[in-house]
């Protein structure tokens, strides 16, 4: 016999979930026009709405009305399909990612704040992850034109690369906690690390005296995944356009502009989960009840933002590097910076010392 | 219920997706059926309670190695997009071998294997396929890192001599 309560509680938080990734949208674009503005000295979009802020809705309305124009030469089916496979690896991942404290509902029912609590969280992020791939792939390909072929294979050779040290660098903390489940790893991260008897310092991984390394190297790492400024490859209108995206138009070209922002909100969420404490607010024990809860959500809700805005402030701070460099840094720096640190780890681990 | 409507689906979707990458004409879009197929056999571990093999399906083979494929293909294959057609004879010498080869598997299929699922949960989680990657399997394990090693080493004389005679 189904469960209803269930079902509509797992819809609940679904509707939830992707609310909050379907508005990350058109709210990081007006943070990232407004943010390079205030960066670069200028005043931005400020016309539409107070502060420009209806401006993300004049956008869309303009991307409605765009011609959808596809390519005489293009590979019909997969110019279609490739914006969709872009965008779902990043919808879906957040899936897996808790996102507040679990509390006891009124009739007794213990509320888990995540979509699906499976037991390889973690892998089914990189699993998704290296599915993205191919919606940049796709579309570099399929749009017939050498820019964007580029633009692709770029993509794809930096995404293979940067996985590695992406997976590797999420090892240590999940070291520690023990588990592949992302809530046992939010869990192991509430408490205090005592330094000199008195400083009370949270139990975060990032400020753990093993794991700061694997953070800055995950972080890095991030943006890579991402395709950001400094390392947007995929797109470096410099030299190819615009890229896997330069054929495109309309909303085609809208969704990729929703992928790049959503994965950012995903990996934010991510770095949040594994090295942030998740919900984890630093200094106060949340209670399990509905004020406990709300608390969380908003100290994950601040941090996330906080990523966020690391990841607009980078992009206008930052120039792109030289692609061999990028290379050169995934392989020759952040691997074996990643896989030094497992050891690291592990040395902490066997002597107890976490 | 709800197993059985997953089930067919995916099952469908896999077939169907099999069966695009060795009719169509076009490398790309056969590598990319073969990535739809290798995830639908993920829901299939699923299915069976096996979220980690299901998990580790779609990194190393819908992830990993098939983006290297398509990676190689779209490198060599920028002039010619599509493979040109076979000639006759190879296509009845393909066909009658396939159609030999099935009929064999499944006469030794019906006769000889036992289809039955056990008892037991499928159990899979990541500690148990470590414990005994490294213990019961160890040696097989490390034989095939050395493999991997040697290609590698390999590919790297192979591709770096060009760099040295210039």
């Amino acid at each position: 016999m189904t469960d209803w309560t269930d079902v509509g509680l797992s819809v609940l938080k679904i509707v939830i979930v992707l609310l909050f990734v379907l508005n990350v949208t058109p709210i990081m674009v007006w943070v990232e026009r407004r943010g390079s503005a205030l960066i670069q000295d200028r005043p931005g979009p400020n016309r539409v709405g107070p502060f420009g802020l209806f401006q993300s809705f004049a956008d869309a309305l303009k991307f409605f009305m765009k011609e959808d124009v596809i390519p005489a030469q293009a590979n019909r089916w997969l110019y279609i399909l490739a914006p969709a496979f872009g965008l779902l690896p990043a919808m879906t991942t957040i899936a897996v990612v808790p996102w507040g404290r679990a509390f006891r509902l009124p009739s007794g029912r213990l509320f888990e704040p995540i979509i699906a609590d499976v037991n390889v969280g973690i892998l089914v992020i990189f699993a998704l992850a290296s599915l993205s791939v191919y919606g940049v792939t796709m579309a570099g390909w399929s749009s017939a034109n050498k820019y964007s072929l580029f633009g692709g294979i770029r993509a794809s050779a930096q995404m293979i690369s940067y996985e590695l040290s992406l997976t590797l660098a999420a090892v240590s903390a999940l070291m520690v906690a023990g588990s592949l489940r992302l809530t046992d790893v939010v869990w192991r991260q509430t408490g205090y690390f005592v330094l000199f008897d008195r400083l009370k310092i949270p139990a975060w991984n990032a400020f753990s005296p093993a794991m700061w390394l694997s953070f800055i190297v995950f972080s890095v790492s991030a943006f890579a995944e991402t395709n950001r400024l400094p390392f947007d490859f995929a797109e470096a209108e410099a030299e190819l356009v615009a890229g896997y995206h330069t054929e495109y138009s309309s909303m085609k070209f809208a969704l990729f502009f929703m992928a790049e922002y959503m994965s950012m909100a995903t990996m934010s969420a991510v770095i949040t989960t594994l090295f942030l404490g998740g919900w984890d607010v630093p200094w106060y024990n949340e209670p399990p009840t509905a004020f406990g809860f709300a608390v969380s959500v908003l100290a994950f809700l601040i941090k996330v933002s906080f990523l966020l805005f690391v990841f607009v402030w980078v992009r206008w701070t930052i120039p792109r590097l030289k692609y061999d460099l990028l290379m050169k840094l995934g392989w020759k720096v952040f691997l074996p910076l990643a896989v030094v640190n497992i050891m690291l780890v592990a040395f902490f681990i066997v002597r107890g010392w976490i | 219920m709800i197993e059985f409507i997953v089930f067919f689906a995916f099952a469908a979707v896999a077939i169907i997706f099999a069966l695009v990458v060795i009719l169509h004409r076009n490398p790309v879009v056969s590598v990319l059926s073969l990535v739809a197929s290798f995830f639908s056999l993920a829901v299939m571990y699923v299915l069976l309670e096996a979220p980690f093999l299901a998990v580790l399906q779609v990194i190393i083979y819908a992830g990993a190695i098939m983006v290297l494929f398509l990676f190689v293909i779209m490198l060599l294959n920028l002039q010619h997009r599509e493979e040109p057609a076979t000639r006759p004879v190879q296509q009845f010498l393909g066909y009658t071998g396939a159609a030999v080869f099935g009929i064999a598997l499944v006469y030794y299929i019906a006769k000889y294997a036992v289809l039955k699922l056990p008892g037991t949960p499928f159990l899979s989680d990541a500690r148990r396929v470590g414990i005994s990657l490294f213990q019961a399997y160890v040696l097989p394990f490390e034989a095939v890192s050395i493999l991997l090693l040697a290609a590698i080493v390999g590919a790297l004389v192979l591709s770096g001599r060009g760099a040295v005679a210039q």
